[in-house]
């Protein structure tokens, strides 16, 4: 048993899940301390994208826990794990298209009723991303990609989370606005939202995260610091290029 | 009724009676991607309560409105919680199958609460007319495009200020995102289902009031003409619905003016078609857009069929081979007659909607086409009548293929729907075009079945000729699924880009099915023509289409004995259990949902 450390705000302890017969996690235990960013690597069909699905309640484990400030979230349906505190910013970002930017923006604060402090909130939000506030009245499916990116994180931030979960918030984006994505999470982070991402892309995930773990085919193989990690000669091979070809 | 002016103002107050149907398919189509097909029997239910409302309690024509709003609305509400929730997570032919279920088990109710005769409803409203131009108006006129008018409004201020408005739209967007944004979706599913559900309700008063009479027939026609306005506008755009229905008005109106009473409906569904074939997003739907379905089949519940060892087959078709030489009444050999009929027609309907998964709900048009064949070549030929009802086959399989096949790059509910209005639209040909068909006065006298010279009179004699005739169909039929072809059909329906990858042509396979589903069809049908001696255009009507599929369902999908057990059971049960007939389709429809909830393989499982 891998207890969680009692400092974690979100813990996957052992958790096993199945899409009918095929078994997808196994085991798996992940934990993100309050406040750090950490990163979840991994190949495709690495089980990446299900253990965001775990954590929002989309999909339910077979076995396993997975608690958020100590209480656990498997009864709960995802608007219920979504007023406790966390909010996702999803993979393809998935904008209500054909609703303005604005109106995107503000569903983000769907859990919330204080009208003053969400007006206030989506000034903040920007001066945070200011490119979108040229972009206000028009259709969200009209925006560029990295545009999009921009609104997904206003969106999520509108509920005041305590945490946010990403699923590859740098796919398909100019290297750019990847730069920028990597700077707005460190900025959000610094204000007190602890985020956990996946990423496939792991140099750029290293740069920014304080802890990540590493997927493959449903299990954990490796985890630590980033720091460490960056510097581990199996991560160097399999992510970031190393001498032999895989 | 005289003027071009006349004609339009008419399209228009009929169109915005559509448009209180057809905007709340849509909503409801928006957020869950569900074809209501109960939504007229909501309209239904709406005059009725008005009836009571209005002739019994006297009620002012305000508070008329109100409590048809507030009643519809709460019935719709119980088909949500309890016909439709429980199959959030089951596939997606359930809540569609579901909801044809409840609206079966709905009209029937009225029907048995109220008798199946008219009823007349009073407008409450003076009857003057006022000129305008070269037209005249009344006050009736007035106040259902006042409800359409105001209620489009309030509909549109609702979503776009209210906080629930917005979580419907989101929902409609992107269901799983407006989840991960907190929208409680069953509470958005309950807030579209109460909205549509009123606004039909209210739909339902007003058309009462406007022809002054209601009967438990309005209920088919008001889902079949709020889904013609809903397509037409794109399915799940609201704005669509209105100017959908709108239009649908007119072109009914018009058509009206030009051809006669009789041709409306016609009019309706070719537009319906024309529609579906060459915008099948609806005529505002932006080229980008893709289809609101899903890109391949999961319309079969998946499941491992039930194994017969062979022998027990053989001692099945034994046992009902050599009944007939048995001490059994001829009441049971009639019932187990048409039993076989259904068994063909339920082949037919097992191989297009579960071998390759083109759910059909217009199935009855191809006994009806077989049918009219085999007594007209019969009566007007002198052809014999064993070849005939091999006409009538032939006629159906061309025919039914013919009309189907431009609608072969459908996929998925709009294969239901355009099935659907073709089966009308044969229904409504046969009516109208009377120079061949005799039109509404049908075709009576068609002589008797005969093989060979002989005439087949005795029950015996029908009954061991029908069976044969199944038999052979079935073992046809039983070869044809173990082929390269069967599989060729079931790769289609599992997963139709897949296999066009793979180099089957789409349109030949769906040819191929339809040919060999029709000649079943029209076989059943041309043998129900010398049996009864008499049709007409009602004869093989819509409900019979979902009877079939009923029975399908219920042997499970694309199962060649199950479609026979099917029949016998659905057929069979209600004479064990002497089931009044006035009791047996809300039987049906209560069967069905059943099946959908607890049994969706049927019962020896799907192929």
């Amino acid at each position: 048993m891998t207890n969680s450390p009692p400092d974690a705000l979100l813990a996957l302890t052992n958790v096993n899940t199945f899409y009918g017969q095929a078994q997808v996690h196994f085991d798996l235990s992940i934990s993100v301390p309050r406040g750090h960013i950490v990163c979840l690597l991994g190949g495709n069909a690495s089980g990446k994208s299900t253990t965001m699905k775990i954590i929002l309640g989309l999909v339910k484990p077979r076995s396993g826990d997975v608690t958020f400030d100590g209480a656990s979230l498997l009864g709960l349906t995802t608007p219920q794990i979504v007023r406790r505190g966390i909010a996702s910013v999803p993979e393809a970002r998935r904008l209500f298209a054909d609703m303005t930017v604005r109106e995107n923006i503000l569903m983000g604060a769907f859990v919330r009723d204080d009208r003053e402090a969400i007006a206030q909130d989506l000034d903040k939000m920007l001066t945070l991303f200011p490119k979108l506030g040229q972009r206000l009245s028009q259709r969200a499916g009209s925006l560029s990609g990295g545009e999009q990116q921009m609104v997904a994180m206003a969106r999520a931030l509108m509920s005041r989370p305590r945490m946010i979960v990403m699923d590859e918030p740098t796919m398909g984006l100019s290297p750019l606005y990847v730069d920028r994505v990597l700077e707005l999470i460190r900025t959000i982070n610094r204000e007190g939202v602890s985020v956990f991402m996946v990423e496939q892309n792991a140099s750029l995930a290293l740069e920014i995260a304080h802890e990540a773990y590493v997927l493959q085919t449903g299990k954990i193989v490796l985890s630590g610091s980033a720091r460490a990690l960056k510097d581990d000669p199996r991560i160097r091979d399999a992510y970031l290029g190393g001498s032999e070809a895989a | 009724m005289s003027s071009w002016l006349d004609y339009t103002i008419n399209g228009l107050i009929v169109g915005n009676v559509y448009a209180l149907v057809a905007v709340g398919l849509a909503l409801i189509f928006g957020v869950s991607r569900l074809i209501n097909f109960a939504q007229g029997s909501i309209y239904l239910v709406g005059a009725y309560i008005g009836w009571v409302a209005v002739v019994q309690l006297h009620t002012p024509l305000p508070l008329t409105i109100i409590v048809v709003a507030v009643a519809a609305a709460l019935v719709g509400l119980i088909i949500e919680r309890f016909g439709l929730r429980p199959l959030q997570n089951s596939v997606r032919i359930a809540p569609l199958l579901a909801t044809i279920g409840i609206s079966f088990v709905l009209d029937q109710l009225v029907m048995l609460t109220f008798s199946p005769n008219p009823r007349a409803l009073p407008s409450q409203l003076p009857d003057v007319r006022f000129q305008i131009g070269g037209g005249t108006i009344g006050p009736l006129d007035l106040l259902i495009a006042g409800v359409g008018i105001t209620s489009a409004l309030l509909l549109f201020v609702f979503l776009r200020y209210s906080k629930l408005g917005w979580a419907i739209r989101a929902t409609a967007q992107d269901r799983d995102a407006a989840m991960q944004m907190g929208v409680d979706v069953n509470r958005v599913n309950q807030a579209v289902f109460g909205i549509a559900a009123a606004l039909g309700g209210v739909s339902g008063l007003l058309v009462g009031m406007y022809y002054n009479q209601i009967d438990t027939a309005m209920s088919l026609q008001a889902t079949l003409k709020g889904v013609v306005a809903e397509v037409v506008g794109g399915a799940g755009n609201v704005p669509g619905a209105v100017i959908g229905s709108l239009l649908l008005g007119l072109v009914e109106s018009y058509g009206v003016a030009v051809f006669g009473t009789s041709y409306r409906n016609l009019f309706a569904f070719l537009l319906l078609v024309v529609v579906l074939v060459l915008r099948p997003n609806g005529l505002f739907a932006s080229a980008r857009q893709a289809p609101p379905e899903p890109l391949t089949g999961t319309f079969i519940a998946p499941s491992r069929p039930v194994r017969i060892p062979r022998w027990a087959l053989l001692v099945a078709t034994g046992i009902f081979a050599i009944l007939p030489l048995l001490p059994v009444s001829f009441y049971v050999l009639q019932t187990l007659i048409n039993a076989w009929l259904l068994g063909m027609l339920a082949l037919s309907l097992t191989l297009v909607a579960g071998t390759i998964g083109q759910v059909s709900l217009g199935h009855a048009a191809l006994l009806a086409i077989g049918a009219y064949t085999s007594a007209l070549l019969s009566l007007t030929f002198a052809v014999p009548v064993g070849l005939a009802i091999i006409g009538g086959g032939l006629m159906s399989a061309a025919l039914g293929t013919a009309l189907i096949s431009p609608s072969f790059r459908l996929r998925g509910h709009y294969v239901s729907i355009a099935t659907l209005a073709i089966g009308e639209i044969v229904s409504l040909v046969i009516l109208n075009w009377e120079s061949v068909t005799r039109g509404p006065i049908g075709i009576s006298g068609i002589p008797p079945l005969s093989l060979a010279g002989y005439e087949l009179v005795s029950p015996i004699s029908i009954y061991c000729f029908s069976f044969i005739v199944m038999v052979v169909l079935a073992l046809l039929q039983g070869r044809l699924l173990g082929s390269h072809l069967g599989r060729s059909f079931r790769a289609i329906r599992d997963d139709d880009i897949a296999a066009r990858a793979y180099g089957l042509s789409l349109n030949r396979y769906k040819s191929l099915a339809f040919i060999f589903g029709g000649f079943a069809a029209g076989v059943s049908g041309g043998i129900a023509a010398h049996l009864y001696s008499y049709i007409n255009h009602e004869t093989f009507n819509t409900q019979q289409s979902i009877l079939a599929l009923t029975v399908v369902i219920l042997g499970g999908l694309g199962n060649v004995v199950g479609a026979i057990v099917g029949a016998v059971a659905l057929v069979g049960l209600p004479e064990v259990f002497r089931i009044a007939a006035e009791y047996r389709i809300l039987i049906y429809g209560i069967v069905l949902l059943l099946l959908v909830r607890f049994r969706p393989q049927g019962l020896l499982g799907t192929m």
